[in-house]
């Protein structure tokens, strides 16, 4: 049959270079098993990372050798923190490719399809190379290049200012992608700024807030991998923090027999491998997870022994119920009666989805016992107002199981993450943001970014620098044209500094755009909770690593990047050294080296620091292989620091760190002795008593166990903090109707889910990613046949005008079963832009072009050009054969926040439609008059600090809070006001 | 199981659809491991949605060369450069690919593409120069949940050995006859065939464009109209695909059989008596036209290539199991027989003409319908298999013939000749009109062949294909008519030439 023309000549080369069992271990090097569970190898051995050998894949069947040294980095593009292995060429010094890193234990090696992308990142031809400033107005597309010196001058000189000054509140630093545990914020706190913001609240802060009221940790950790039963109201299989990583997991439960359910109102890739996919109405996830509680609570099947243990019952009782005996009986028998309402009928009757399948899947969870898992994040809790409640209510479901840090169950996450003590830990600023924590959102999970141009239109202050760091304010968030109105005044935001990878909606309007790296071209450390486990992953620039492996010295990540790109670490240690260069700010010292004092703190002695001192083990195994902690992790990228971490809060704690005890009636206890341990990740941080001593524990079954870091130091079932602060109603776990619950939605209207995310994009750099905007290019709006035939809309593709409050886009119709009747659904990352008469920046070569102007009713923006073939380094861009870009719907959505979580609810109230005459596709209309007054009308569902704090101050302290301000900045500014309230 | 051919590494895959979430990693993985291009894929994940709310799902499929132990793709390349290894990958070598895409069209999958940068042709290899030095192949590697194993069939403690021998497994259209080595588990009929899913309206996918806007040798994937063999599924995602033998090839059909008519049909009045050895027009007329034609043809087919500079390797490194080598040939032993005859009505040697002429009447006719295995050796292009091409290619060439020596003998023969070519030429064109109206108007045995049938009298290709059939139809008037019919024949024939080929690459494959 076969004619061997070519038959691969046995000339040796896969002896010597073989990475296969036998001759990987015949040379004791690592044998890396894959997949197939064969002699081949899933990656090179770890020994051969110098000077790997492999065939060229062009030159093929000629076996052209290639020389490659390894270096571990860790992926950007999204918050999984993948690790990557770049293959950096002998000869040519580039990157010629990234495969995962074997060594990485979240990811194992293993990435999606945004993993090997980041190559195209890489040698994008549009990355912004050099620091860039507007020559013209705001906006007007014209630029200057400057030097690295001239762009820190600057801005050193009015972040000086602004702080001699006392204007502390005029610097902010907004975060998009973070990819780092707190560098960022440590460099604000030596700065004594408080001006950390973050996309959280249009992102996870409806997820973390469930969570957070429980535990004081605000994100979950499922151990999917040895659950009985997933329960998932998100799509981890193809999405979302930490998608590649649970999906591995997730598939190995599968493969088991592990059951999974998810709710999910379009069918996602998850839903599709579901054992229960159930669809419901949007905003009734909440309404479902009750009943599911109800019946375990009804047939009691719940875990009375962890119920009794850990629920913070009593001071339910003792609250609520003061008349009643504090006895676990009484609490039943309340308890039956709570959720009594939540039938499956009544599930049935909110969610669309029949009685019988809730009934079933009850059933299921029933039997999973403590191997429950499960996941809530945006979905359903980023979508809806009281979403908050979805996350809380299903870890209500783990709680009622005691599948809380069980094997299979789901963990608090600082148990699996880890987050080392930096080399300068400056104190907690002495100011308090108000522009990003204002009163009327004391209980927000995070800061209310999507808020600040109507603060800023409001007259609650002016920013004078403002940096985004891979971040499109304008693009990514609702209402985005508001943000262009306040970008664009030079009044409000008196410097506008862009410091990202690539163009973007928003950098076009900077007076500053300053080149950061990608993935393989900056530092960065990370944890993540992705299994029971704690490791830190290691991002850094790999051709400094390469050379630095060769014997080069390296002082300078801008000696390795392309152009004069940079990385944050460098440039906020360099900027933070001109704000203060004789150190009479005292802010140098945190950036100032402890090898050579009176000098400049470098990566490398942050890093060897860290790693050398707050990495327990990392030294030990280093020192093993003659390695540095910093040489290992450079040539590692990953570390595991435990495996099998447990039930802490079942951990006693240790009669050393019980100093000077005190213990409440109620069982909490607290200690004189310093917090120890070099893991700073952040949690809950319950206040210490009346004698300034912290709580170390909570007795439970007569013994100081560590609890969780909650007021009580229990799981609070009922919030003390939710009730002390304004709403009582909704302290307990509870179903609150969505601002989309069909009793709210006027005739016609139908839902719009805006959020989905497709498993081959990155939020708004896809588009500088060649492979991944060729898989994927255009969002349709989802339309389940019977609607669009209600609606006159006759065939996919047809375009469809979808109606909002303050304003409408045009877009392509997809036609789908995969959807609920009633609800539509447009995927989110698509539809991005450049504005015509930017021709002087290379500028989005994947973004459509487009007219931006005003009409009577508001802004108006009309495609003039989409993507079509161009010329340019790279000769893909010539091949470029899909012309769609999609649509910006985010922009024609009004805000939204909630007034507990402050999450945006990105869920949409809107009217579908054929489109009208004259309408083209990627049209957008609004009017941000209208979201002015949406904006009023949201605002005024809050519950003001100045009315609601107990003790006069803005937000209860133990919360969680990036850059937690000192004790002083929470005191509301004319506390007297509120401080004589007592609870309600 | 006896899926092992003997004791050899016997390399295959197994991709769990149970397993695989549809995140694509396996793309670009891939696109970054081979260095593909943008617009070509060696590996794509198929997506297609059944059923209806609220019992839906979307099944993915990992789209990409089967390695089939009978390769139609070896079979079909002339130069060796598409071939199976013995340890059961089938690889290629771009240095000896001359770019004539008869792998593209032989493929049942549609799992080869041209590369752009080289303009060789290429596909999944298994990652062949992975495998070489020991390691797993990209896709495997990067594939978040080990949906993608590799292995050795012949060794039973593989993990694929075990899925394959125990577990339900399925291939790519077992009825082409490839014997696939690559299995799929958990997939479902939806996506495996590949006219299951209904193709979706508006030039759209979920989240991608169907591509095509300027490719006129574009074909979009999934079934035209209604859903196939699965119930209301719906193709939601794919990638664009080509059919490789565009305008130039419908030419060479036409340009090939007026050569191997114009001397056959000449022969065939003078054995007929119908013309005598020192008629001029078939002295001169013939051979000449046969020659001019077959250079024409010649031009065409090097034309096509995408490395015409390498067009001799088909000579020099022919494979014979290629129709293309066999055509090429054929095609130049007829030039040489017809070279022949040009030289002995040179010489005025009728003697010679006589020899040549008889080396020139098999080989025209063989010139005429190898062209029918050629398209045949395409295995999954149903249009092409039927048995009646061979024969109805000969009739095409008689028609053709007859039709160009018409004028010739009008100027140069006497009236007997002229008339036998008449008779000749209204005798194959309604040859020509009944085979073609049995052809479009007979069940067809497969969907693919209903669908090809329907494309050309239905669809993309009915303007080339009716006023084709009606202009040769035109040609059965000859003997009344005469000459004036001879426009209207060759054209129509061009026209239905043009239908046929493409309408015959214009069903989706994958």
């Amino acid at each position: 049959m076969s004619r061997p023309v070519h038959m691969p000549a046995l000339d040796g080369l896969g002896v010597r270079v073989s990475a296969a069992r036998a001759a990987a271990e015949a040379r004791g090097e690592t044998f890396y098993p894959g997949a197939s569970r064969v002699h081949l190898a899933a990656f090179p051995p770890k020994e051969r990372w110098d000077d790997w050998v492999e065939l060229s894949s062009r030159a093929w069947p000629a076996r052209e050798e290639r020389h490659y040294t390894l270096v571990p980095t860790t992926c950007f593009n999204c918050e999984s923190a993948c690790g990557l292995l770049a293959y950096v060429d002998a000869g040519t010094g580039r990157v010629r490719k990234f495969e995962g890193n074997p060594e990485h234990p979240g990811s194992r090696g293993r990435n999606c399809a945004k993993g090997p992308a980041t190559i195209n990142q890489v040698t994008d031809p549009d990355r912004v190379l050099y620091p860039l400033r507007r020559a013209g107005r705001r906006g007007a597309g014209r630029w200057e290049r400057i030097s690295w010196d001239e762009a820190l001058d600057a801005l050193a000189a009015r972040i000086r200012a602004a702080i001699t000054e006392g204007r502390q509140n005029e610097v902010m630093v907004h975060l998009g992608r973070p990819g780092e545990d707190g560098f960022t914020e440590r460099v604000l706190a030596s700065w004594g700024v408080d001006g950390h913001n973050s996309h959280t609240n249009v992102c996870s802060s409806g997820g973390r807030t469930g969570f957070q009221f429980w535990m004081g940790i605000d994100r979950p950790s499922p151990d999917h991998a040895n659950a009985r039963v997933i329960y998932l109201i998100s799509s981890h299989l193809e999405a979302g923090h930490y998608f590649n990583p649970h999906a591995q997991r997730i598939t190995e439960a599968r493969a088991r027999g592990a059951k999974v359910i998810v709710l999910d109102t379009r069918l996602s890739n998850t839903a599709t491998h579901a054992d229960y996919w159930l669809s419901p109405q949007p905003g009734s996830e909440a309404a479902i997870n009750l009943a599911v509680a109800n019946h375990l609570i009804q047939t009691r099947r719940y875990n009375e022994d962890f119920v009794r243990k850990w629920w913070n019952w009593k001071e339910y009782l003792a609250a609520c119920h003061p008349g009643r005996p504090v006895a676990f009986e009484t609490f039943q028998e309340i308890l039956a009666g709570l959720y009594a309402e939540f039938t499956f009928e009544f599930a049935a009757a909110e969610s669309g989805i029949d009685a019988a399948v809730i009934a079933e899947v009850a059933g299921v969870v029933a039997g999973a016992g403590t191997r429950f898992s499960c996941h809530s994040w945006r979905s359903a809790a980023a979508g809806n107002l009281g979403g908050w409640q979805v996350s809380r209510t299903l870890f209500l479901i783990s709680a009622l199981l005691g599948a809380v840090a069980t094997e299979g169950g789901t963990f608090p996450n600082a148990w699996n993450k880890f987050v080392p003590r930096p080399i300068h830990v400056p104190p907690h600023p002495g100011v308090w943001q108000d522009l990003s924590w204002p009163e009327e959102y004391p209980l927000a999970q995070n800061e209310m970014s999507f808020l600040l141009p109507h603060f800023l239109a409001d007259g609650r202050g002016r920013l004078d620098t403002y940096f985004i760091r891979v971040y499109n304010p304008v693009w990514t968030n609702p209402d985005g044209l508001s943000w262009m109105e306040l970008l664009t005044d030079e009044q409000k935001v008196g410097c506008f500094v862009a410091l990202t990878p690539t163009w973007s909606e928003s950098a076009y309007f900077a007076d500053y755009v300053l080149p950061m790296g990608h993935a393989s071209e900056r530092h960065d450390t990370h944890s993540y909770e992705q299994y029971d486990g704690q490791w830190i992953g290691f991002r850094q620039p790999v051709l400094r690593a390469a050379r630095e492996r060769r014997g080069e010295k390296i002082t300078d990540t801008r000696q390795v990047n392309p152009g004069e790109v940079w990385e944050e670490n460098e440039f906020w240690i360099e900027l933070s050294w001109r704000i203060d260069p004789d150190g009479s700010l005292g802010i140098r010292r945190y950036h100032e080296s402890l090898e050579r004092p009176g000098t400049r703190l470098t990566v490398d002695e942050y890093y060897g620091w860290m790693f050398a001192n707050s990495v327990p083990g990392l030294p030990e195994r280093a020192a093993a292989e003659g390695l540095t902690p910093l040489g290992w992790m450079r040539r590692y990228g990953a570390f595991e620091i435990t495996r099998g971490q447990g039930a802490v809060h079942e951990q006693e704690v240790p009669d050393a760190e019980l100093t000077d005890p005190a213990v409440t009636p109620a069982g909490r206890v607290y200690t004189s002795a310093p917090p120890g341990g070099p893991n700073i990740v952040p949690t809950g941080a319950p206040e210490p008593d009346g004698q300034g001593r912290r709580p170390a524990g909570v007795v439970v079954g007569g013994v100081v166990r560590r609890g969780f870091p909650t007021p009580s130091g229990l799981l609070e079932f009922w919030s003390s903090t939710l009730a002390g602060w304004g709403w009582p109603e909704h302290a307990l776990p509870g179903y609150i109707r969505s601002h989309v619950h069909p009793a709210r939605l006027e005739p016609g209207q139908l839902v719009l889910l805006s959020t989905f995310r497709l498993p081959t994009q990155i939020h708004t750099r896809s588009a500088n990613s060649k492979w991944l905007d060729e898989l994927s290019h255009t969002n349709p709006v989802w339309i389940n046949p019977a609607d669009a035939a209600r609606l006159d809309i006759r065939r996919t593709g047809d375009l469809v005008r979808v109606e909002t409050e303050i304003g409408h886009f045009v877009a392509k119709a997809w036609l789908t079963e995969g959807i609920r009747p009633g609800v539509v659904a447009c995927s989110h990352h698509m539809g991005r832009w450049k504005l015509s008469g930017h021709g002087q920046v290379s500028a989005g070569g994947m973004m459509a072009t487009v007219d931006l102007g005003r009409s009577a009713g508001g802004w108006v923006m009309r495609a003039r050009d989409q993507v079509r073939p161009y010329e340019s380094a790279d000769p893909d861009t010539a091949r470029i054969w899909w012309s769609d870009t999609g649509v910006h719907q985010n922009l024609t959505f009004p805000v939204q926040p909630d007034p507990i979580s402050g999450m945006h609810c990105w869920h949409q109230a809107v009217r579908v439609g054929p489109a009208r005459p004259g309408d083209a596709h990627g049209d957008i209309a609004v009017d941000t008059g209208k979201a002015r007054e949406v904006y009023r009308s949201w605002l005024e569902l809050t519950r003001p600090a100045g009315r609601v704090s107990p003790d006069g101050t803005r937000r209860p302290r133990w919360l969680m809070r990036p850059l937690r301000p000192s004790p002083a900045a929470f005191r509301l500014p004319d506390a007297g006001r509120a401080s004589a309230r007592s609870l309600p | 199981m006896a899926v092992a051919d003997d004791q050899l590494q016997r390399w295959v895959k197994v991709l769990n659809q149970d397993a695989c979430i549809g995140c694509h990693a396996c793309t670009t993985a891939c696109k970054s491991e081979n260095e593909v291009p943008l617009g070509v894929t060696r590996t794509y994940v198929k997506s297609v949605e059944t059923g209806t709310f609220p019992q839906v799902r979307r099944s993915f499929q990992v789209t990409r060369c089967n390695q089939c132990a009978d390769a139609p793709c070896a079979d079909a390349c002339p130069t060796g450069a598409m071939y199976r290894r013995d340890d059961g990958i089938v690889d290629f070598d771009k240095n000896v690919c001359i770019g004539c895409k008869a792998c593209i069209a032989a493929c049942p999958y549609d799992a080869i593409f041209i590369n752009p940068e080289d303009n060789s042709a290429e596909k999944c290899n298994m990652c062949a120069h992975r495998l070489d030095v020991g390691l797993e192949p990209a896709c495997v590697t990067v594939c978040p949940t080990q949906a993608i194993m590799v292995g050795d069939l012949n060794d039973p403690t593989s993990r694929v050995a075990q899925i394959v021998g125990r577990e339900p497994v399925t291939v790519r259209r077992p009825e082409k006859g490839t014997r696939p080595r690559v299995f799929y588990q958990g997939a479902t009929q939806a996506t495996l065939d590949p006219l299951a899913a209904r193709r979706p309206d508006g030039g759209l996918y979920a989240w991608a464009t169907q591509g095509g806007e300027h490719d006129p040798d574009h074909v979009a994937a999934g079934r035209p109209g209604r859903p196939g063999s699965s119930a209301e599924a719906l193709l939601c995602y794919d990638i664009g695909h080509h059919a490789p033998w565009g305008r130039r090839v419908s030419l060479y059909t036409w340009t090939k059989g007026l050569a191997a008519g114009g001397l056959l049909v000449p022969l065939i009045l003078i054995l007929a008596g119908r013309m005598s050895w020192s008629d001029d027009a078939g002295r001169w007329a013939a051979p000449v036209l046969a020659l001019a034609f077959l250079a024409l043809t010649g031009v065409l087919l090097i034309w096509d290539l995408r490395h015409p500079w390498r067009f001799y390797l088909i000579f020099t490194r022919h494979q014979w199991r290629s129709w293309l080598v066999r055509g090429s040939f054929i095609v130049g032993g007829y030039g040489g027989a017809a070279g022949l005859y040009l030289a002995g009505s040179l010489a005025g040697s009728v003697g010679a003409r006589q020899v040549a002429a008889g080396f020139a009447v098999p080989l025209a006719l063989a010139a005429a319908c190898y062209t029918a295995y050629l398209f045949a050796q395409a295995r999954a292009r149903d249009l092409w298999q039927s048995p009646l091409l061979a024969p109805h290619l000969a009739v095409q060439a008689m028609l053709a013939g007859a039709a160009a020596i018409l004028p010739f003998a009008l100027w140069l023969s006497p009236r007997a000749a002229v008339t036998g070519a008449e008779v000749l030429l209204a005798a194959s064109a309604a040859a020509h009109v009944l085979l073609v109206l049995g052809e479009v108007t007979v069940t067809h045995p497969t969907e693919h062949a209903r669908l090809a049938a329907h494309a050309m009298t239905g669809g993309r290709y009915a303007r080339f294909f009716w006023p084709g059939l009606a202009a040769v139809a035109v040609g059965v008037a000859a003997p009344w008519a005469g000459v004036v019919v001879v426009p209207f024949a060759l054209a129509g024939l061009l026209a239905h030439e043009h239908a046929y080929v493409q309408a015959g690459q214009s069903v989706p494959l994958a």
